[in-house]
Order: structure tokens, then C-alpha cells, then sequence
């Protein structure tokens, strides 16, 4: 779908430690991280992510809403939150311009 | 000789040794006989005293010690013999009585010894009258003056030594004082610590004490020192043997002071005539055996222990020098325990008699006992299985959320893949446009559907964020005017969060409100929910909804309340326990 939309899409993980290791061999620009991983917490992903120099700019996801997770978010690294109904390229690409 | 008998002797034989210390004296010596009087009172208040104690509280050695004491003291007229051997017996019935009254210092209420530290004392005094006694006789020459009858030789004089006899006497003055006040910091350390039984006994003695303490100082120094106080010595006998009058009179008054009277047994018996409650039964009981501290447990069918009358768990207390208790028993079985201060075990007859007065009333106590037991029971059960509930709803909306809806979000993305290459076909490309559609809609009542059954904010992000959430999505507008800001217990948030958006579901469904307001108050430990709105009013309190709200809001010791008169709107007001 990121793709589709323009994306180039380098890399995926399979859980929050993989995520970790593909970052630092790929260095993306962009990383799109869900919050309920398998082994790590996604804000706790994106805490370490934001720790690497050259960091990427990280946007959350989850099938939640950000209403559920405002206090964490308000305090996360990560640059923005979208809920999984409303991803798409376009979507993505209005938040990173906001930067 | 049975108890009584040996009492009616004491008594015979004190009676005749007062007379005969009165008469004897008259009779021989008119003249020295001036403080016989004052000596036989002394003596006669011991053994009267010691009497009625005895025939009150048979039970207590008090009374035979005190009666003893009296007729020790009378045996100082054996001097009145005019021969040696009495005349040296009657000086040791004088060092003897001095011993028994310590005895009795230091063991009364209870009549024994108890501990190694009252078993030293009584020791000691014993030990220092005959020890010293023995000791000074052998280098004591009395001086014999022609027709002094009681002036008698010293049987055991070894040698006749001015200066090992005044180093002797100063050495017993030395230890005697130094008993003596062990004795009476002993007695004021009891009296200080004493539970209200036990104090009420002790007092008299206490107020005697010190008189009693500042003459046996003042005598015991005159005769030592090399006689100071010498020029006073005579008058101040007269007086202080009215002092030692004290002691008999202090320690019957003590004595009586514990025993319960029979009005008190009277007074149970109306109180519990009139069926009261279980902590009524504790207080008329801890009234009449006059001590505040008494505890009831209970013992039910259903539980292994005690209750007590709440229905709590009660432990029986180890018995020891403050604690005793008495099981009361039906068939065999024990139903009931009283636990009370040890000093009562020096009436057991009262206590039995209470305890016999009170086993209807205690027996009915048991049943509201067992009653409340099983409403601790009930109540612990129904908040386990609200807690369950909750723990069962969380797990439901995680699945949910990680499970179907994961896929369905999947399937989504796959399809707008889908309908981007599709753009050619129109016709397919309406088709996958329904089909997304549906899946939205499809997925929105999914998150509907989790939501209702446990809202992740309330999980993640507490009550407060919870219910703005709750409010925002509310089709009636509504105004917070409250939130907790720090997070509870979850079930507490959970209960509160439920009643709110129940009772904002009801305004949505029943009450055809223009607006709401909603506040959760935390208020001394509760928090306080209030859900007011303008609608029509007359809810059913009886309805579905509300019972189900109400069994939530009891299951944590909380209380609800609606009101809801017909068309003045409805006012829902719960409060929960925040523990």
C-alpha cells in the first residue's frame, strides 16, 4: 500500500528487536512502528530508536485510537500516532510534512 | 480441718490472744500497760479483716495471711511469761509479722507468688527477719532491772559485743530499706501497668503504702545509727502502730474491691433479658464483670475458627498472667468464649455465674454472628466474582482488538491495494468499494463492540481520560464538572466507569434529556459518582440496567441511589469504597 503510494519500502520486522537491528543496518527515514509488538512495547521501540544518532523519525500505529495511549504519547520520542483505520501513504505523508 | 473450720479457730484464738493481751498486762503491770490497747487493735484489725476477706473469697490466701499476720503479732506477749524462752519467741513474733506483711505487699491480689521475681521477695523478707534476728541474738545482752518481769537473760547470747551488734543492726537497717522500697516500686510499677480489674484492687494498698513505708523507714533508722531519733522514739511508736492499722484495713478494701456483687449479676440478667444485639451482650457483660477490655468470640458450624461479633476472624489469646478466657459449651461442643483480664480468675464463681446469666443471649449472639459471617462471605464472593467479571472483559477486548480486528485491518489494506490497480474496471472497482464500505462499517462496530465490553483508555490511561472519552462520544451533550485526577484502584475505576456510562446510556435510551452532567468526586476515602440530567424522569429502579449497576456498586461495599421523579429529570448518585 506504502509502496503504492510512493513509499520505498526498505525493510520489515517481525518484533521490536528486529526493528532495532534492521534500523541500524538499513538507516530508513522513516519507521512505522505498531505499539503491541510481540516482545518490546512500541514507545519503548521508539525511546531506544530516538537514542541512535542519525535517528529516524518514528510514527506509531496501532488498531487502538490515540485516545487510549494520550498521556504516553504526550510524553513519547515518536513523532505521531495513527490508528491502523486510518493509515494510508497520504495519511503518512501529512504527518511527516509536519515536521 | 475443712477451710471454715480453720477459720472459726483463727478467729477463736485471736479474739482470746487480744484479751489476754489486754487483761494480762492490767493485771501485772498497770502502769506499762498504757500502749497494750493500740498493739491489740492493731492485732484484732488483722485478724477481723482477715476473717472477712477469708469467708468473702475462700478461694484467696489473702485472708488466711492476714489472719496469721494477726496472731503472729499476738505472740509478742509471750514476753509477758516473764521466763527466757518466751520472752525471746515474743521478740520474734515482732521480726516475723514485719515479714508476713511484706509477704502480703508483694503478692496481694493473688495471694501467691507468681513470678521468680515476687517468689526473690518474699525470699528476702523471710530471710532477713529470721537471719537477722538469729544474728543479732547471739551478741544481744538485754539489761535486767530488778522487778522488770519482761526484761528476761538471752538464751543464745555467744558473747556479749556492742560493736558487731550496732555493725549487725546497721547492716539489717541497710538491706530492710532496701527491700522495702523494692517492695513498694514493685507494687506502684504493678499498680501503674495494671488493667482496670487489677488497678481497682491495688489502689487501697497503693494509698496505704507510703504512710505505711515513711514510719517502717522512720522505726527501722531510730533503732539504728546509734539511736537517731532516739528523744522521739516513744510517741512516735503510738502513731505509727495507727499507721499499720492501715494495712489489714487496705487490703480488705482491695480485696472486696475485686469481688463483683450480686447486683451486678442482677443488672446482666435484666439487660439480657431484653434480647439485645451481640455488641450489647459484649458491653452488659464487660459491665458487670467490670472490665472494659472483655472480648466474645464465637464459634460457628460452618468455619474452623472463632468469629467474632461482626463475623470476623477472631483468635483466642494465649492464657498468661493478663489474659484468661472461658469456653462456653453446649453438648459438648464449644459455642462461645469470653476473654477477659486474668485478675477476674480470682472470682471464677462470678465469672461462671455471668457466663451461665448470658449463655442464652450469647447463644443468640452467636447465631447474628454466624449470620454476619456468612454476609462477609457472600459479600467477598460477589466482589471476587465482579473482579473475574472484569478480568474476563479485559482479556475479551484484547483479543479483539489483536485478534479479529488485526485481520480485518489487514484484509483493508490488502483491498485498497486492491481497488488502486482495479481503477480500469469500473465495475469491479464499485464492487471493491462496497466491499470497503461494508468492512468499515464492519470494523467501527468492532471497536464499538470493544469498547462496551472494557474500554482500553480505562486500562491505559485511567478514569479520568476514560469518561472525557465516554462523554465526548455521548449523542446527548454533556458536561464534566469533575474527574479524579490521580489513578484508583481498577476496580474502583472500573465500577465507576461502568455506572457512568450505563447511566449515560439510559439517559441516551429513556430519559429524552437535552443535556447531562457527570462528576466523580474522591471524597474520605470514596469516590463519588454523580450522573445528573433534564430529561423526564421516572425511572424503574427495579430495572435491568440498574439492578445489574447496583450489584457491581454493592459488590464493593459501595451504595447506590436514583432519583428519578416523573419529569424532573433524573439524578443517579453512587458511592465506592476506595480501597
Amino acid at each position: 500500500l506504502l509502496e503504492a503510494e510512493g513509499f520505498d519500502v526498505v525493510g520489515e520486522a517481525a518484533d521490536g528487536a528486529e526493528a532495532l537491528r534492521q534500523v541500524r543496518a538499513l538507516r530508513p527515514a522513516v519507521v512505522l512502528l505498531d505499539v503491541l509488538l510481540p516482545d518490546l512495547d512500541g514507545f519503548k521501540v521508539a525511546d531506544l530508536l530516538a537514542r541512535e544518532t542519525d535517528e529516524p523519525l518514528v510514527v506509531l500505529t496501532s488498531s487502538r485510537e490515540a485516545g487510549d495511549y494520550r498521556s504516553r504519547l504526550a510524553v513519547s520520542s515518536a513523532h505521531g500516532f495513527l490508528a491502523k483505520p486510518d493509515l494510508s501513504g497520504s495519511a503518512l505523508t501529512e504527518l511527516i510534512e509536519r515536521r | 480441718m475443712t477451710s471454715s473450720r480453720l477459720r472459726t479457730a483463727f478467729l477463736a484464738l485471736g479474739l482470746a490472744l487480744g484479751v489476754i493481751g489486754i487483761v494480762v498486762p492490767l493485771l501485772y503491770r498497770p502502769r506499762a500497760a498504757a500502749y497494750i490497747p493500740l498493739d491489740v487493735t492493731l492485732g484484732w484489725s488483722f485478724v477481723f479483716a482477715g476473717w472477712l476477706a477469708w469467708a468473702r473469697r475462700p478461694d484467696n490466701r489473702t485472708g488466711m495471711l492476714m489472719m496469721l499476720t494477726g496472731l503472729v503479732w499476738f505472740g509478742r506477749y509471750l514476753d509477758w511469761w516473764w521466763r527466757p524462752l518466751p520472752n525471746l519467741l515474743g521478740a520474734f513474733a515482732v521480726v516475723l509479722t514485719l515479714a508476713l506483711v511484706a509477704h502480703q505487699f508483694v503478692v496481694f491480689p493473688y495471694g501467691r507468688a507468681r513470678t521468680r521475681l515476687e517468689r526473690f521477695l518474699v525470699g528476702a523478707a523471710y530471710g532477713l527477719a529470721v537471719g537477722g534476728f538469729a544474728l543479732t541474738r547471739l551478741f544481744y545482752e538485754p539489761e535486767i532491772r530488778p522487778g522488770c518481769g519482761t526484761c528476761q537473760p538471752n538464751l543464745v547470747l555467744v558473747d556479749k559485743n556492742q560493736r558487731v551488734l550496732a555493725f549487725l543492726g546497721d547492716t539489717i537497717t541497710v538491706l530492710s530499706l532496701a527491700l522495702a522500697a523494692a517492695i513498694l516500686s514493685r507494687l506502684l510499677w504493678r499498680w501503674w501497668k495494671a488493667t482496670p480489674p487489677a488497678r481497682r484492687a491495688l489502689t487501697p494498698i497503693v494509698c496505704a503504702a507510703p504512710p505505711v513505708a515513711l514510719v517502717v523507714t522512720i522505726n527501722l533508722v531510730q533503732g539504728s545509727f546509734g539511736g537517731l531519733f532516739s528523744p522521739a522514739r516513744y510517741s512516735l511508736m503510738e502513731w505509727s502502730t495507727l499507721v499499720y492499722t492501715l494495712i489489714p484495713l487496705a487490703f480488705l478494701a482491695g480485696l472486696l474491691r475485686t469481688r463483683l456483687h450480686r447486683t451486678a449479676l442482677a443488672e446482666l440478667v435484666v439487660e439480657l433479658s431484653r434480647a439485645p444485639l451481640p455488641d450489647q451482650v459484649r458491653d452488659s457483660l464487660a459491665r458487670a464483670l467490670g472490665d472494659p477490655s472483655l472480648q466474645v468470640g464465637y464459634r460457628t458450624a460452618g468455619l474452623p475458627g472463632w468469629i467474632d461479633a461482626d463475623g470476623r476472624e477472631f483468635a483466642l489469646p494465649v492464657e498468661s498472667e493478663t489474659r484468661a478466657f472461658t469456653v462456653l459449651e453446649q453438648d459438648g461442643d464449644p459455642v462461645a468464649a469470653l476473654v477477659y483480664d486474668a485478675s477476674l480468675l480470682d472470682d471464677a464463681a462470678f465469672v461462671d455465674a455471668a457466663v451461665a446469666a448470658a449463655r442464652l443471649a450469647l447463644e443468640n449472639a452467636r447465631l447474628q454472628a454466624e449470620l454476619r459471617a456468612q454476609l462477609v462471605a457472600v459479600r467477598a464472593s460477589r466482589a471476587r466474582i465482579v473482579a473475574a467479571g472484569d478480568a474476563e472483559r479485559r482479556r475479551l477486548e484484547r483479543d479483539l482488538h489483536d485478534g479479529a480486528q488485526q485481520r480485518l485491518l489487514g484484509m483493508r489494506l490488502a483491498l485498497q491495494l486492491a481497488r488502486g490497480r482495479a481503477k480500469e474496471d469500473e465495475e469491479l472497482a464499485q464492487l471493491l468499494a462496497d466491499v470497503d464500505h461494508e468492512l468499515d462499517g464492519t470494523l467501527d462496530e468492532l471497536r464499538a463492540l470493544a469498547r462496551g465490553i472494557h474500554p482500553a483508555v480505562l486500562t491505559e490511561e485511567g478514569l479520568g481520560p476514560a469518561l472525557e472519552t465516554l462523554c465526548r462520544r455521548s449523542t446527548v451533550p454533556i458536561s464534566l464538572e469533575a474527574l479524579p485526577r490521580a489513578r484508583l484502584p481498577a476496580h474502583v475505576e472500573a465500577a465507576a466507569y461502568f455506572v457512568t456510562s450505563e447511566a449515560l446510556a439510559n439517559v441516551a435510551k429513556h430519559a429524552r434529556a437535552s443535556r447531562a452532567s457527570v462528576a466523580v468526586r474522591e471524597n474520605n476515602g470514596r469516590v463519588v459518582v454523580d450522573v445528573t440530567d433534564d430529561g423526564v424522569g421516572g425511572a424503574d429502579p427495579a430495572g435491568n440496567g440498574l439492578v445489574g449497576l447496583r450489584d457491581r456498586v454493592e459488590s464493593l461495599s459501595g451504595n447506590l441511589l436514583v432519583e428519578s421523579p416523573l419529569g424532573q429529570g433524573t439524578h443517579l448518585h453512587a458511592e465506592l469504597p476506595c480501597a
